[in-house]
């Protein structure tokens, strides 16, 4: 029985994890680029949990379209707020950035909130469920899991086979040098946050389709404190390592689970939150770059 | 001679005016009775506090207009009602109370929902000695520190699954394995001790029992342990988000149990409308519920007095004081009766003094749309009992207790597999 409980929190915990793990990509992806902690994070994903809710709901669409529209939405926001506010504020103090940046999560909480309301809404995308013995998986869940592998891998290869990947790479290695060399560093960067952002709200769709209830605009907080502690456990610069940070911090909070609730007198929920931020102060004092570097 | 007529024209419109904010039976020489609300109308709490503004927005109509004011020493006052969004948050109830104690001057604050938030509200009521009215906080360790100014119109935690659990005993004497899991908070752990307290008294067998935190996001592993259990049937939520992630999550694994009653979500008709036809079948216990049966009437006949409108008429204000098309449900309700509840301690008390009305209050008893009211020495509600509903055919039915019945309990409910190929809980 012990064995079956924990082998089903496992293959829950992997399935979790890839969806943590593209959620967090964005976060990496604009700290690695720009030294930009986006402290509005959670806004973004929930931003992306709306559209699906629009195209299943109000389209009668399935939630795979939302993935691209999703991104292409998150690109332009990405754009609009690196250009209104951002570009003006990199060689300002941080504290001007993280004041920035949670100003457009609570920006984006109140637009929400003024379209949906802020009631809590959610919809039922029936697609049947995978049975492994030990468990039943649902397959939205599964989708959502693969989708995210998809962004993982599609992301790696646009940084690994085009020029502005490489570019980008070049910043982020030394945007002095980059600059000498002819690269477009402004360009970049706008590029950088718009794409970071697309990604993030990208993954809010990944996210409406492990969990497509609780949708309301005051969803994020949770995600951006998760982020913050898997971007910094794959490497705060990373976004592979984002990825890899995810999937062992879902494997961590759902497999721990079972072996906590084995002994007797912890309530093994509560613990487990403690357990992944304890987690983080650890790898922080052992190994402060995360345990990928930025690449 | 212009000049001469102009000042008569004045001083005869000034008359006027006077004749008319000071004669008799106008009611608007009177000053008004203000109630002052750190609503919650965003954030966590939006569905239950848009629905309890609308309950008091309904009574208060009622008050000024069917009932014509509340009365002390023969003159009648106005209620009036200002209401500020304190977005479920805890420090914004706590600034919009002395806000509306120091600023605005109100009379009467009205909790804003949930036993944190009123727990949090409480100091700065007392410190000011102002009447304090808790339509939803239920934890009984509101009243259990010694506030002098609190009283509660909403029952107490401990007695939420009483009903689903008497329903039970009776109506499937054999199934005694029960499994508990509510949210980490104040109010979802009391329900739960109680819960767990009446389940034991009643023989049933307390096969799991976990807590599970606030904003959770995934329940699986917790699921996965109870599924291990094997329980009978499950009891359990904290509040409505966490409810819709219960029910949605046990259908994904589908685990099925022949009971489900969730606190504080499955009563609200979001939850179907989330959940659609998995939600067939899953129970919540309820203070009030369209269809109960409390009329002027059964007031009689307990030989308490009856105040407000009767329920048509309570639906019908509400719809009226609400944007959308909205139904009323229990939160509605219990916001609604502690209007009620404060104009007739008012009209006793005759004053708005709060010493006065709190001591009042204490010796209150009546009955309205909600049903029995009464408070203990300490506020706690002792006077009000409550129901129990169940999704039926994508209706709310009232299944306990018996005497309040519209329909029979379907025990046990449909799997979710039946459910997902179209089975809906019908009684036989």
């Amino acid at each position: 029985m012990f064995g079956e409980q924990l082998l089903s929190n496992l293959a829950q915990g992997i399935v979790l994890g890839c969806v943590y793990g593209v959620a967090t990509m964005g976060l990496s992806l604009i700290f690695g680029v720009l030294k930009v902690v986006n402290v509005g994070h959670g806004a973004f994903i929930m931003v992306g949990c709306f559209v699906t809710l629009f195209f299943f709901n109000s389209l009668g669409m399935s939630p795979f379209v939302a993935i691209p529209a999703a991104f292409l939405l998150g690109l332009g926001i990405g754009y609009v707020f690196y250009y209104s506010a951002i570009r003006r504020l990199l060689k300002a103090p941080e504290l001007s950035t993280l004041l920035a940046t949670f100003y457009m999560g609570v920006i984006l909480q109140e637009v929400v909130k003024l379209i949906y309301g802020s009631e809590y809404r959610g919809f039922r995308w029936k697609v049947g469920s995978l049975s492994l013995g030990f468990t039943s998986l649902p397959m939205a869940k599964l989708y959502a899991a693969l989708g995210s592998i998809a962004v993982a891998l599609i992301l790696y290869a646009w940084f690994r086979k085009t020029r502005a990947g490489t570019a980008m790479r070049a910043v982020v290695e030394d945007d002095e040098g980059a600059r000498v060399c002819g690269v477009n560093v402004g360009g970049v960067y706008a590029m950088s946050f718009a794409l970071g952002i697309g990604l993030t709200v990208a993954s809010g769709v990944m996210l409406a389709m492990f969990l497509p209830v609780g949708i309301n605009p005051y969803m994020g907080a949770e995600y951006t404190l998760k982020a913050f502690v898997i971007a910094v456990l794959g490497g705060l610069a990373s976004p592979y390592g984002a990825f890899f940070g995810g999937l062992i911090f879902g494997i961590i909070e759902n497999g721990s689970y079972t072996f906590l609730a084995a002994i007797p007198g912890v309530e093994p929920f509560g613990m487990t939150r403690f357990l992944s931020f304890a987690m983080l102060l650890i790898i922080l004092l052992i190994r402060p770059t995360g345990l990928l570097r930025a690449k | 001679m212009m000049k001469h007529v102009a000042e008569r024209c004045l001083a005869a419109l000034l008359a006027g005016l006077c004749l008319l904010l000071f004669a008799p039976g106008t009611g608007l020489a009177q000053s008004s009775i203000v109630i002052g609300h750190p609503a919650c109308l965003s954030g966590k709490y939006a569905k239950a506090g848009e629905q309890a503004v609308g309950g008091i927005k309904a009574c208060v109509q009622w008050v000024n207009q069917e009932y014509g004011g509340i009365s002390i020493d023969g003159e009648k006052h106005k209620l009036e009602y200002k209401v500020y969004d304190s977005e479920s948050k805890k420090e914004s109830v706590t600034s919009l109370i002395g806000r509306l104690i120091t600023v605005d001057k109100v009379d009467v604050v009205f909790s804003a929902y949930s036993s944190g938030l009123t727990l949090r509200g409480a100091p700065i009521t007392e410190s000011h000695n102002m009447l304090y009215m808790d339509h939803g906080g239920a934890n009984n360790k509101i009243f259990e520190q010694g506030f002098d100014y609190v009283v509660q119109t909403i029952g107490p935690a401990t007695s939420y699954h009483k009903g689903t659990l008497d329903m039970i005993k009776q109506i499937a004497p054999e199934d005694k394995r029960v499994a508990l899991a509510y949210e980490d908070s104040e109010f979802a752990r009391m329900v739960m001790e109680g819960a767990e307290n009446y389940a034991e008294e009643l023989g049933f067998n307390v096969v799991f029992k976990r807590t599970y935190p606030s904003g959770v996001n995934d329940l699986t592993p917790l699921l996965n342990a109870m599924k291990a259990a094997d329980p009978d049937f499950v009891l359990g939520g904290g509040h409505y988000e966490d409810g819709q992630l219960f029910c949605s999550q046990m259908a994904d694994m589908d685990f099925n149990v022949k009971a489900l009653s969730l606190i504080a979500s499955a009563t609200l008709p979001a939850f179907y409308e989330a959940l659609g036809t998995n939600a067939e079948g899953v129970m919540g216990p309820s203070h009030w519920e369209m269809g109960v049966t409390f009329s002027e009437e059964s007031a009689k006949e307990k030989g308490l007095p009856w105040i407000g409108p009767s329920q048509e008429e309570f639906i019908s204000l509400f719809k009226e004081n609400t944007d959308k098309n909205m139904k009323p449900d229990y939160h509605a309700a219990e916001a609604g009766a502690q209007v009620l509840a404060y104009a007739l301690g008012v009209e006793k008390a005759g004053s708005t003094d709060s010493d006065k009305v709190r001591k009042a209050l204490g010796d209150l008893e009546f009955m309205s749309f909600y049903g029995g009211w009464d408070v203990n020495e300490n506020g706690m509600q002792v006077g009000h009992t409550m129901v129990n509903i169940q999704w039926q055919d994508s209706k709310r039915a009232l299944v306990w207790p018996e005497s309040a019945q519209t329909s029979k309990p379907v025990y046990p409910m449909p799997t979710f597999q039946e459910k997902d190929q179209g089975a809906v809980a019908v009684p036989e």
